[in-house]
């Protein structure tokens, strides 16, 4: 017990010298600035949302002849209006996108005379149902309602690892008949269960939102204030609009508390700062857990009081957990490599939006499509709404976040020496070093195993990304952008610690050696795919895409020869020409790559 | 102030930045927002319009009807994206489970034209993202279908909305208003919040790596040392500005005004380099500055966006070629700011200077 405690003893001096530095730091010059920029933020923010953001106002011009038309669009800003007769509005046709007289709607014939038009039937639309919501008998305005009752397929969704084909189009012309036993299902009631009352306050509330986001997209709709109970306009997949807005609310001081911690790390470097804490007897681990203590728990204390103030259950704290942590394991790192402030602004930005469009963008899909769960953020969505989500969903979205964290906490241990945090060659050959000194020369094979195993939870969320960027795209292109891009991702995550051992030592390695280590690299790459695979198996594997990403289960030997051939092929060119060798290796592996997937999982070129 | 000097410091920061070649982190960055925005908006439309996936178009969903007779089964029947099966509802069902099936409608035994409205129970596949594109095909129908009962039931209106009559067949145009409102003013804006940061690390080192005295003991002053590097600065951002105005352009997206919109997204850069430097030269200490900073510039663009004709409007306004006046008149009151801004910043680096480094 007695190490344990120093080391917990030895974390909580260097977290206490840090509150006090960090604080010596904002000091009394920065606080009341913070404080009074705060106090203008909520006021600004209420001021905005009250006013409206205006970045399109006046993109159209509309003339029309008719007051009452007139009045009706004028509510919109993004038309500037003329009223006047027809003689006028015919001398004024060509400064006009659309022109409405005699109640019929001309536009010009151009790309914006087509959106002004666009722009146009939405807001009549919208006008149209604020009228008719406000009709004495709301059921002669709105006399059709639709339930919607989800069923759960029951086909099992590995059956594509086989090639069975999974989709809703007929495939005959045959009668649709079951095959399994059938249940009976209740007819359902005719009656409507909410009071006319209720439902016409409901309909008013959401039309205001739709307008804001029927701005860019038809597509995504507002959700029905009755559930699954809707008219037609609102069967558009939902926008979880408001959950979206109160996750940027969580995330946002995310951003800034870790980039104070990226900027304590990058500080130590500063004119050899660190060397005082180094000469410690605190171990790099238990400076660099001391260092970030004060920040987690202060990110752990301001989202519990965002959940407190916007009365959300703390549980979404659970999904938030793994993220706070790899926010700080990246800072810890991009602290650690960056040279100059410059390029800790750079990297830091690159960063936070690389990471943000990840964590953000499925959320967007939450209530459509299973994908969404790659992202932490999409559980939060689901806690918002109400709904539970299951152990091996949570294992799912979360999985590769604390995997990736405990690995770049790891690399960030291993390096946070002297020779490393003070040099200050090019970022490149930083990362580089940093790869070579996680990897031992003694046991080659042993670290040139884990270097491996440990690379694929980043593989997974290079490909999750790629995924996610692609899925949009119609069919073919999709599958064709993601086949390339994924092998290439993975050909370059399998290079990245054999080439760093190659071109460091390259006479230690004769071509059998070359061999040998390929042939570790494919085994771990193999194990630690297959192990991965086990807690994510089921959410993504049902898809054509994720037969692409993670090759089948079942069969060993060609998995494990792919990977092997991707392997030496780089090594060799590397090997054979040096740092020169390796672009040409990598596009050869990638093509290889690329003709196995198409050959075996799509079926392609047979 | 030498102009030889302040060039002197320019080149040396600008010289400083193309040696770690982390600026092209900055324009990868700017290529991926802008590839991503734009995958998103085309992908969702030619996710949802079927017209866009020709391989698409010919599929036939079944749909099972179930339930009584009404004038939604024609409409189905009627429409050719639909292969319409009369099923009963607990059969119809499971079918829908084995995915034999893309949607099942029961529709109960209410009179069109009387006082209940009429209530439809549709089930469809859970999570999934055809079961979504199903939804969106049948939407048409059942608008229809309401535009149809709505017809029956006019009597009963007591207020009847304005008559407008849109032309029947119209191509509508989703991507314009996203591209020239949206995208196009957000990556202007970028290179300015890209040498505001900038600005604040350039002059932030100087303080914490201790290199601004070995600078002063040149003959350069505080002042040429600033402006040197608000220059440095302010010269990259019409080259990334530039540069994006030129790529769309080369990708078909033609942009008017292209002077004019340079004009104003150096004159707004320079307001927003402007107060980083204050800041900078205020704390002298990074982490301090650059919070302090990206802080008052959430607070200040929330603040201007909620105004017509400000700096992202009028962006939007100069590329689709419908600007008037009012950008001159925001030009004029931008660039007073800026010559308030500037001659703060020259005061302050002057007492800076006065005071001695130590203050």
């Amino acid at each position: 017990m007695a190490p344990l405690m120093q080391v917990l003893s030895q974390v909580s001096t260097i977290a206490r010298w840090e509150i006090r530095r960090s604080f010596g730091v904002m000091g009394k010059n920065v606080l009341p600035v913070a404080v009074l920029l705060f106090i203008l933020l909520v006021a600004v923010t209420g001021f905005t949302a009250d006013k409206g953001l205006h970045l399109q106002n006046g993109m159209y011009r509309l003339g029309t002849d008719n007051p009452a038309v007139a009045e009706i669009f004028g509510s919109d800003p993004r038309f500037v209006i003329y009223l006047g007769d027809a003689s006028a509005l015919n001398a004024g046709r060509d400064s006009l996108d659309v022109v409405i007289s005699g109640g019929e709607v001309h536009a010009r014939d151009s790309d914006r005379g087509r959106a002004a038009l666009t722009a146009l039937s939405r807001d009549y639309q919208n006008y149209r149902d604020s009228v008719y919501s406000r009709e004495q008998d709301l059921f002669a305005a709105y006399p059709l309602w639709i339930d919607l009752v989800p069923v759960k397929s029951e086909l099992d969704f590995a059956e594509t690892q086989s090639g069975q084909k999974l989709s809703i189009a007929p495939a005959t012309l045959r009668f649709p008949v079951p095959e399994g036993p059938v249940q009976a299902i209740p007819t359902p009631d005719a009656g409507v269960a909410f009071t006319t009352e209720e439902l016409r306050a409901g309909l008013s509330e959401v039309q205001g939102q739709e307008s804001q986001i029927a701005r860019y997209t038809e597509l995504l709709g507002t959700e029905s204030p009755f559930g699954s109970f809707k008219i037609p306009s609102q069967l558009s997949p939902p926008l979880p609009f408001d959950s979206i807005i109160l996750i940027f609310l969580f995330i946002f001081p995310l951003y800034f508390t870790s980039q104070f911690y990226m900027m304590s790390i990058m500080q130590e470097r500063l004119e050899r700062r660190g060397e005082v804490l180094l000469s410690t007897p605190a171990g790099p681990s238990a400076v660099i857990a001391g260092k970030a203590l004060p920040y987690f728990a202060g990110m752990i204390l301001i989202s519990a009081g965002i959940a407190l103030w916007v009365q959300a259950p703390l549980l979404i704290l659970v999904p938030l957990f793994p993220v706070i942590l790899f926010f700080l394991a990246s800072a810890l790192l991009i602290g650690m490599v960056s040279r100059s402030f410059k390029e800790l602004s750079f990297i830091s930005i690159f960063f936070s939006t690389v990471a943000t469009t990840y964590l953000f963008f499925p959320s967007i899909f939450a209530n459509v499509h299973v994908i969404s769960l790659v992202s932490p953020l999409t559980l939060i969505v689901l806690t918002l709404e109400g709904e539970a989500y299951t152990l091996s969903q949570y294992l799912f979205s979360t999985s590769l976040f604390y995997l990736t964290s405990a690995v770049l906490f790891y690399v960030g241990v291993m390096n946070f020496r002297e020779e490393r945090l003070f040099s200050l060659s090019g970022l490149v050959s930083r990362i580089r070093e940093f790869v070579s000194s996680s990897l031992s020369y003694r046991h080659p094979y042993l670290s040139l195993f884990a270097f491996n195993a440990l690379t694929v939870p980043f593989v997974f969320m290079a490909q999750m990304m790629l995924l996610v960027l692609f899925f949009n795209l119609p069919m073919p292109l999709s599958l064709i952008l993601l086949l390339i891009s994924a092998a290439f991702v993975e050909e370059i995550a399998k290079s990245v610690a054999i080439t760093t051992l190659l071109l460091d030592s390259p006479l230690k390695f004769p071509w059998w050696k070359v061999v040998a280590c390929s042939a570790v690299t494919a085994a771990a790459f193999l194990f630690a795919e297959k192990l991965l695979l086990l807690i994510t198996l089921t959410q993504i594997t049902e898809s054509v895409f994720g037969s692409i990403l993670f090759l089948s289960l079942g069969a060993l030997t060609l998995p494990f020869l792919l990977h092997f051939a991707g392997v030496l092929i780089t090594a060799s060119f590397v090997r054979w020409k040096g740092g020169k060798g390796y672009l040409p290796g990598i596009l050869l592996a990638t093509l290889v790559h690329c003709l196995y997937n198409a050959y075996f999982i799509l079926g392609w070129l047979t | 102030m030498k102009a030889r000097n302040l060039a002197l410091v320019m080149k040396k920061d600008l010289r400083g930045l193309s040696k770690e070649r982390t600026i092209v982190l900055a324009i990868l960055l700017q290529l991926f927002v802008a590839m991503f925005s734009s995958f998103l908006m085309v992908g969702l439309t030619s996710m949802y319009d079927p017209g866009a996936l020709s391989q698409f178009s010919r599929v036939r969903y079944g749909i099972a009807y179930a339930g009584e007779v009404s004038p939604l089964e024609d409409l189905l029947r009627e429409d050719r994206q639909f292969r319409v099966y009369r099923m009963d509802l607990s059969q119809a069902v499971a079918a829908l489970g084995e995915r034999k099936l893309a949607a099942v409608i029961y529709v109960p035994d209410t009179d069109p034209g009387g006082g209940d409205p009429v209530k439809i129970t549709m089930y469809t596949l859970q999570n999934d993202i055809q079961a979504a594109v199903v939804e969106v095909k049948l939407k048409e129908v059942l608008l229809q279908y309401e535009k149809d009962l709505r017809a029956l039931r006019i009597e009963r209106l007591d207020i009847l909305p304005v008559q407008v009559n849109f032309p029947a067949d119209t191509r509508t145009s989703d991507f314009y208003e996203f591209i020239y409102g949206l995208l196009i003013p957000l990556l202007l804006f970028m290179p300015a919040i890209i040498s505001a940061a900038l600005i604040i690390d350039l002059i932030t080192e100087e303080y914490q790596h201790h290199t601004l005295e070995t600078l002063l003991s040149t003959p350069m002053t505080m002042t040429e040392v600033v402006w040197g590097k608000i220059l440095a600065c302010l010269i990259l951002v019409p080259v990334q500005a530039g540069t994006w105005l030129v790529l769309l352009t080369a990708n078909r997206i033609p942009i008017q005004n292209i002077p004019q919109i340079l004009i104003q997204v150096i004159s707004f850069s320079l307001v927003l380099i402007l107060i980083g430097a204050i800041t900078a030269l205020y704390y002298r200490e990074r982490t301090a500055a650059q919070f302090i900073f990206s802080t008052a510039i959430v607070v200040l663009m929330l603040f201007v966006l909620a105004f017509p004709d400000n700096p992202l409007n009028l962006i939007a306004l100069l590329a689709t070629g419908v600007a008037g006046m009012e950008q001159w008149i925001i030009l004029g009151g931008v660039s007073l700011l800026c010559l308030g801004l500037g001659a703060a910043t020259h005061w302050f680096a002057k007492r800076i200077a006065s005071q001695g480094l130590s203050g």
